[in-house]
């Protein structure tokens, strides 16, 4: 009887471990990492297609850049952030634009007047799209700006930065990309 | 019957009825929320509700549907635009999980690791409901031990011879 006893106290004890054991184990994974920082589920397939007017030129329509490295980075002119990753993406375009590389700046939720004021004073020669109505913000899963977004040759999503870009990550992404499709 | 027993059977009866009426209970409102359902809602009411459930992506706690950020008013916009070309409300939540992950939705979805969240505690409930009801049958079957009373068994002639010997020794100790 007393066997009996002790042997349901051990099954019972061994089924309650095994329960928090599963509860825990499933729960860890999101522990590790920073909370702060959700990866964008858009990496690794197609961009979402887009055709926005440029500030002061044509409309660019991405699946027309189809074959070139696309660098899409979202910004506004009220954006503090922005004015802290410029000098890197005026670097990245200046070195890579006759690589077969395109960067776009997309101007998300601003004015007109302001973005205009914005690309002469940091100099921007890149081509500048405004986003009117925030449709290609959210087709890429926007959270803020600046978010930076690179793809590939092939036309899909190889790279995603939340935050300020830096040259040397932003450069080894790009070539990265240049040698897989060359 | 004895008071005893009229007793037990009174103590054991009360938990049974008490949980059996709770799940009665329980069954009854089930059944009144699946015959009443939802009442038709106008596209207004639907865009306020598909974006009740999603989360403002640029905001902290807030659903697209309370947050007055202008992604989330786009978003609205999106919502409405896209019941008017006919999708449904699972499609255009799709498209947004597609863009922003789970991570967009107010509720955790049914599968993955989220789905915890939905199945753990229907398996609690059914382990709990299991435990009360095994606990109340072995409850309801231990015999409980009758207080020993004069009349209430027999005497065998056995036991009467062997009562009537012991009262003879004694008395013969008592004349020595």
């Amino acid at each position: 009887m007393r066997r009996q006893i002790a042997r349901r106290r051990t099954l019972l004890l061994a089924g309650v471990g095994a329960a928090v054991a599963v509860v825990v184990l499933s729960l860890a994974p999101g522990l590790g990492g920073n909370p702060s920082v959700i990866a964008s589920p858009l990496v690794g397939r197609a961009a979402p297609d887009f055709t926005l007017p440029q500030l002061d030129g044509p409309a660019v329509t991405l699946s027309k850049l189809r074959g070139q490295v696309v660098v899409i980075n979202f910004w506004a002119s009220w954006c503090a952030e922005c004015q802290v990753e410029q000098a890197a993406l005026n670097q990245v375009w200046q070195h890579f634009q006759d690589s077969g590389v395109v960067v776009i700046g997309v101007n998300f939720e601003d004015t007109s007047g302001g973005a205009r004021g914005y690309v002469r004073t940091a100099g921007v020669t890149y081509p500048v799209v405004e986003d009117t109505g925030s449709r290609t913000a959210l087709a890429y899963g926007l959270r803020g700006v600046p978010e930076t977004f690179v793809v590939n040759r092939s036309g899909h999503i190889g790279g995603h930065v939340i935050g300020p870009v830096d040259v040397a990550r932003l450069t080894r992404q790009i070539s990265s990309m240049l040698q897989a499709s060359a | 019957m004895t008071a005893a027993g009229t007793l037990r059977r009174a103590r054991t009866g009360l938990p049974g009825l008490l949980v059996m009426m709770a799940l009665a209970a329980g069954l009854a409102t089930l059944a009144v929320v699946a015959v009443r359902g939802h009442p038709p809602v106008g596209q207004a009411q639907q865009v306020q509700q598909i974006a009740a459930g999603l989360h403002c992506p640029v905001c902290k706690d807030l659903s697209v549907a309370d947050s007055p950020a202008p992604l989330a008013q786009q978003m609205r916009e999106e919502i409405a635009q896209k019941l008017g070309a006919g999708e449904s409300a699972a499609q255009i939540r799709a498209g947004f999980v597609a863009a922003y992950g789970d991570t967009v939705l107010m509720s955790p979805p049914g599968h993955g690791v989220a789905g915890a969240a939905y199945y753990l505690p229907v398996i609690v409930l059914a382990a709990g409901l299991i435990a009360v009801f095994t606990l109340l049958r072995r409850w309801l079957r231990t015999p409980q031990p009758e207080p020993a009373s004069a009349g209430s068994r027999p005497v065998t002639v056995s036991q009467r011879r062997a009562l009537a010997k012991a009262v003879a020794r004694l008395r013969e100790e008592e004349h020595r």
